[in-house]
């Protein structure tokens, strides 16, 4: 029961890093909470089951869908906060562009599809393995793997490739990276395609284990994976992964211990304890106020 | 320069979007208005869209005929999101529209219970073809339902548990609303009454409308031993518990009520809400020549078939406009009300008679779902 | 275009010389106290009041964000509180909708400095996620502490607030009436407050934090400050939306309305009593008023805020609050000539 629960949590859990790795690399370099990451994570689940629809076979779907959303990322990107970086806009215009960007994502995808939810496809196949006392469905199994293996590939992306130093250095100090050649535009643009890729691919993993998607599920999927970014320390990939975790444990302690209602709100007790005692998150860096 | 520019172009996008607003409908003489207030959007909007294009169905086959004393009816819809306060705010707005004088709708026991004081006030006739938490009739006597209260629905579904699928470890999973927690009590009374079948609740959880992760919930059902679930929800609670319950336990039967009986039901579970049983009060498949005049029509000019909550919709506009016609116009409120009070109506939906209450006495049929149809239980069963 | 400029701040100083800025602001106020007798319908009314208590909800916002600078993203968390802690008493205690209103005061002040505590620790982007988490954990607590909130099923049938035999509704423009006063109150309060010593701290606390701390504020204590008056006036304002709805259940306090009042304070123009005004009509108004649009209005809405913010990021009214200590106009000019312009020119201080 313990270790089931446990389980379930871990396979949720892994989604939120995936959602959460978007809000930290781009908070990392532009100091912004970009609220229209629950919408580019719903777009990314609803446009891969549209384009299922369209029977062009599950796998293009999902790999199209991917890709438009990572180029939806770099469009937010672009159109909306681009043009504000230009006139080093105050830190708030860019936050409420972000929350408009957000309502406009969610409510097209509400017109052009409906409100209500649908049944998307199972991905694995039924069937589970039974482990001492805990089962593993074949679903949950896959989640755990596929998220996994992305996680470590940004990783990898960030810590061994060039590209990946530039973010880095972006993270740094923007002003630093500018002066040393980096472009620091496509950088940012960059972080946008790959936080829009995974969490379509996150999307697409949630759907699927729970069997539909709509639009407006991004709205407490987005608000609690960004809880598991700061939670981990913001701007760090194992953060991220960490407070996934230990969001998506929490919630599953809490559904069945103190009861549904607890759910939603686990990730937010759970970071403000945190943020309390360690204003950074668990792995986060202490940044050093200038004075 | 800048300035005025840019305070001129607000300008004009406010006036722009002012005026796409108030372009108003061509006004003749005088029609009948009728309101229909429901879900129009978000995942109870199936039964919303059902609402309306059964009151314009009805609306239409009388305005064929010539309408009432020649003047036409017209049908205006309100979205009230399915939530209370969103509900009250519509009321407010038919309430302003002094020629509105009936509405069909809302759509849950909650939100019709929220709006109908409005609705009393301003005495406007609401028939809810769906309301059926006891408490809402009572709430004024301009208030009325076409859907039986909660009370017999939940017999029925009982029996189909009980005696009809032969379970006596009933599980309830409901949803957290005001038709939720109390029809949930009311199953829980019921089982108790009919102790001597052998039938007891093992567990009873509650979960919030709108959730996609009812496993935690499922998974206490399930270590209590139920055989047969009693879902007391809409068809988005139906579908995923149906399906994320089969994961654990392929065997377990699921009853609802009559809201499951809805085509989206069928779209969002897919194969896992096979045998899933639950009375209705209208059944699309029935052979009264009535019924099927009324569903080959429906399907001829929507494409779908009918749902319970779409006929009992479908009558309660045929109620209001018979009442009009016998008094001749709608304009005196408590005439209507009278009028409609002593009505006799024979539907699609069997025979109308409202009580004292406001509330309707109808008989069930059993249904279940069978190769991605809905088909009589006693079909479904021999298999 | 040097001319229109000239002239448009002519305007502006027309409009601001004490004599035409008293006949202005009684005409408005008569305008407003005959709101009723214009004869809009019951439906307009309601919206009418809605923008005036969003302009309250907007108003205490500003003394967060726009004078302390502490960007708050859990408001709907204080409106909750005001409007379950009066609603618990009217209905279910039986009290007066105005002695309740201490009690909700007393109560919102309190959950203020709960709030407000966190701030000491933590700055910036940090804070506003407290505050946003805070925001979600009131929620849960209503949905959780369901013996006293009746958690997710609501409450319906909220009293009216009624006064010596006088109940005010819709119907007598009651609720009009009192919400209008409560809009007209509090805007009259943060005039004073701006203008106070507490004002100027609170704008010194926003400007320069360290310098703050350097010029002996005591940054804490005025930062509570401002958590607290932005909590009980968010709380006032719940209080009377509650009534005006007859219904609440959680959902009517989501994110989204902690958005909606952030937006507006952005929107007419930080630091700004006038651009709350101008902020809810626009941001209230449309989604109400556009519901022919049905699903495009919130694209609408989503695409109002974007351009905004990309065009006019200061707020519709920011050139107002340009200066983070208003000296009067008059004193400028004795200062550095007539002629001189510069101190006129807002957005050369945001370009």
């Amino acid at each position: 029961m313990l270790l089931q629960q446990i389980m379930n949590g871990v396979t949720i859990g892994m989604t939120y890093a995936l959602i959460a790795v978007g809000y930290s690399l781009v908070f990392g370099i532009l100091r912004l909470v970009n609220f229209s990451h629950g919408s580019v994570y719903a777009f990314g689940a609803n446009s891969i089951l549209f384009l299922i629809s369209l029977n062009i076979g599950i796998i293009p779907a999902i790999l199209i869908g991917i890709l438009l959303t990572g180029i939806l990322g770099v469009l937010i990107d672009k159109t909306a906060l681009e043009p504000l970086r230009k006139k080093s806009a105050e830190g708030i215009t860019s936050l409420i562009t972000t929350i408009g960007v957000s309502s406009v994502i969610t409510n097209l995808l509400i017109a052009r599809l409906g409100s209500q939810k649908k049944a998307f496809p199972a991905l694995f196949p039924t069937g589970e393995i039974i482990v001492g006392s805990i089962k593993f469905t074949y679903t949950q199994i896959g989640m755990l793997v596929i998220s996994l293996a992305l996680l470590i590939c940004l990783l990898l992306i960030v810590e061994r490739t060039k590209i990946g130093l530039a973010m880095r250095a972006s993270e740094q100090n923007i002003t630093a990276a500018k002066l040393m050649g980096i472009n620091v535009n496509f950088v940012i643009s960059f972080t946008f395609f790959l936080g829009g890729m995974s969490a379509a691919i996150a999307g697409t993993l949630v759907s699927s284990y729970y069997n539909m998607a709509y639009p407006n599920m991004g709205y407490t999927a987005g608000l609690k994976a960004f809880a598991a970014a700061v939670l981990g320390g913001i701007g760090s990939l194992p953060g991220s992964l960490l407070g996934g975790l230990v969001v998506g444990i929490s919630e599953s302690f809490a559904a069945t211990v103190l009861g549904s209602e607890f759910r939603d709100s686990m990730a937010f007790i759970i970071l403000i304890c945190v943020l309390i005692i360690r204003p950074n998150g668990f792995l986060g860096k202490k940044s050093i106020k200038k004075v | 320069m800048k300035k005025v520019r840019f305070l001129l172009s607000m300008i004009l996008i406010i006036a722009v979007a002012f005026g796409i607003v108030n372009s108003p409908a061509a006004a003749d003489e005088a029609p009948i208005k009728i309101a229909v207030a429901a879900p129009l959007t978000g995942d109870n909007s199936e039964y919303g869209i059902g609402f309306y294009n059964a009151v314009t169905m009805m609306a239409e086959s009388w305005n064929e005929k010539g309408g009432i004393q020649g003047r036409s009816i017209v049908v205006e819809q309100f979205d009230d999101k399915n939530s209370p306060e969103e509900g009250v705010s519509v009321a407010n707005k038919i309430a302003s529209d002094k020629d509105i004088r009936c509405v069909i709708g809302h759509f849950a026991s909650g939100v019709c219970m929220a709006a109908a004081p409005t609705y009393q006030d301003y005495k406007i006739i609401e028939i809810s073809p769906s309301a059926s938490h006891p408490d809402y009739s009572g709430i004024g006597d301009f208030i009325f339902r076409n859907n039986t209260v909660i009370m017999h629905e939940a017999k029925a579904s009982l029996d189909i548990a009980v005696n009809d699928l032969g379970k006596k470890n009933i599980g309830i999973i409901s949803i957290k609303t005001d038709w939720g927690v109390s029809t949930a009590g009311i199953v829980k009374n019921l089982v108790e009454e009919m102790a001597d079948s052998g039938a007891t609740v093992v567990a009873h959880e509650e979960v919030i409308e709108g959730s996609d992760d009812y496993r935690p919930a499922i998974t206490k059902l399930h270590d209590a031993g139920a055989d047969v679930v009693i879902c007391v929800g809409m068809y988005n609670l139906v579908a995923p518990v149906s399906r994320q319950y089969k994961e654990i336990n392929p065997d377990i039967q699921i009853v609802g009520f009559s809201n499951s009986y809805s085509e989206e039901l069928i779209k969002l579970g897919g194969e896992s809400v096979e045998g899933v049983a639950f009375p209705v009060i209208f059944f699309s498949k029935s052979d009264d020549p009535k019924v099927q005049e009324f569903v080959a029509n429906f399907k001829e000019k929507f494409g779908s078939e009918p749902s319970a909550l779409t006929a009992q919709a479908y009558d309660s506009a045929g109620i209001y406009f018979t009442a009009v016609e016998k008094l001749g116009d709608e304009k005196d409120s408590d005439a209507l009300r009278d009028e409609i009070a002593n009505l006799t109506y024979d539907g699609v939906t069997g025979t109308t008679k409202f009580d004292e209450n406001g509330d309707v006495q109808k008989s069930f049929t059993k249904v279940t779902i069978k190769n991605g149809e809905f088909v009589l239980l006693e079909d479904g069963a021999s298999k | 275009m040097r001319d229109k400029k000239i002239s448009f701040n002519n305007l502006e100083k027309f409009l601001y010389q004490p004599s035409v800025f008293m006949i202005l602001t009684g005409a408005a106020l008569a305008v407003l106290l005959i709101v009723p007798w214009l004869g809009l319908n019951s439906y307009l009314m309601n919206i009418v009041v809605k923008v005036a208590i969003y302009i309250t909800l907007a108003l205490g916002l500003n003394i967060l964000v726009g004078y302390t600078g502490l960007v708050s993203l859990g408001q709907a968390g204080f409106v909750a509180v005001g409007a379950y802690a009066t609603t618990i008493l009217t209905k279910v205690y039986g009290w007066n909708f105005f002695t309740s209103l201490i009690v909700c005061v007393v109560l919102a002040a309190a959950v203020g400095i709960v709030i407000g505590l966190p701030s000491l620790r933590l700055t910036g982007t940090y804070l506003s996620i407290i505050t946003l988490g805070f925001g979600e954990i009131i929620r849960t607590v209503i949905i959780v502490w369901e013996p006293l909130t009746n958690g997710p099923m609501g409450i319906r049938g909220i009293p009216r607030p009624a006064l010596g035999g006088i109940t005010f509704t819709m119907a007598n423009s009651g609720m009009y009436y009192l919400s209008l006063l409560l809009m007209l109150l509090v805007m009259l309060f943060c005039r004073t407050l701006v203008r106070s010593k507490t004002g100027r701290a609170l704008r010194a606390v926003k400007g320069d934090e360290t310098a703050a701390v350097m010029m002996g504020i005591n940054v804490t204590y005025y930062k509570v400050l401002a958590f607290v008056l932005a909590a009980v006036i968010s709380a006032l304002a719940g209080s009377l939306y509650s009534t005006q709805l007859g219904y609440i259940d959680q959902n009517t306090f989501t994110f989204d309305m902690s958005t909606i009042i952030l937006s507006i304070v952005i929107l007419g123009g930080m630091g700004t009593l006038r651009g709350m005004v101008i902020g809810s009509i626009i941001l209230i108004l449309l989604p109400e008023l556009s519901r022919s649009l049905t699903d495009y209005r919130f694209v609408i809405y989503g695409l109002i805020l974007i351009l905004m913010m990309r065009f006019r990021p200061q707020g519709i009214l920011g050139w107002k609050s340009r200066l983070p200590y208003p000296i009067r106009k008059t004193v400028i000019e004795r200062i550095s000539g007539p002629q001189n312009q510069t101190a006129d020119d807002g957005e050369t201080n945001h370009a």
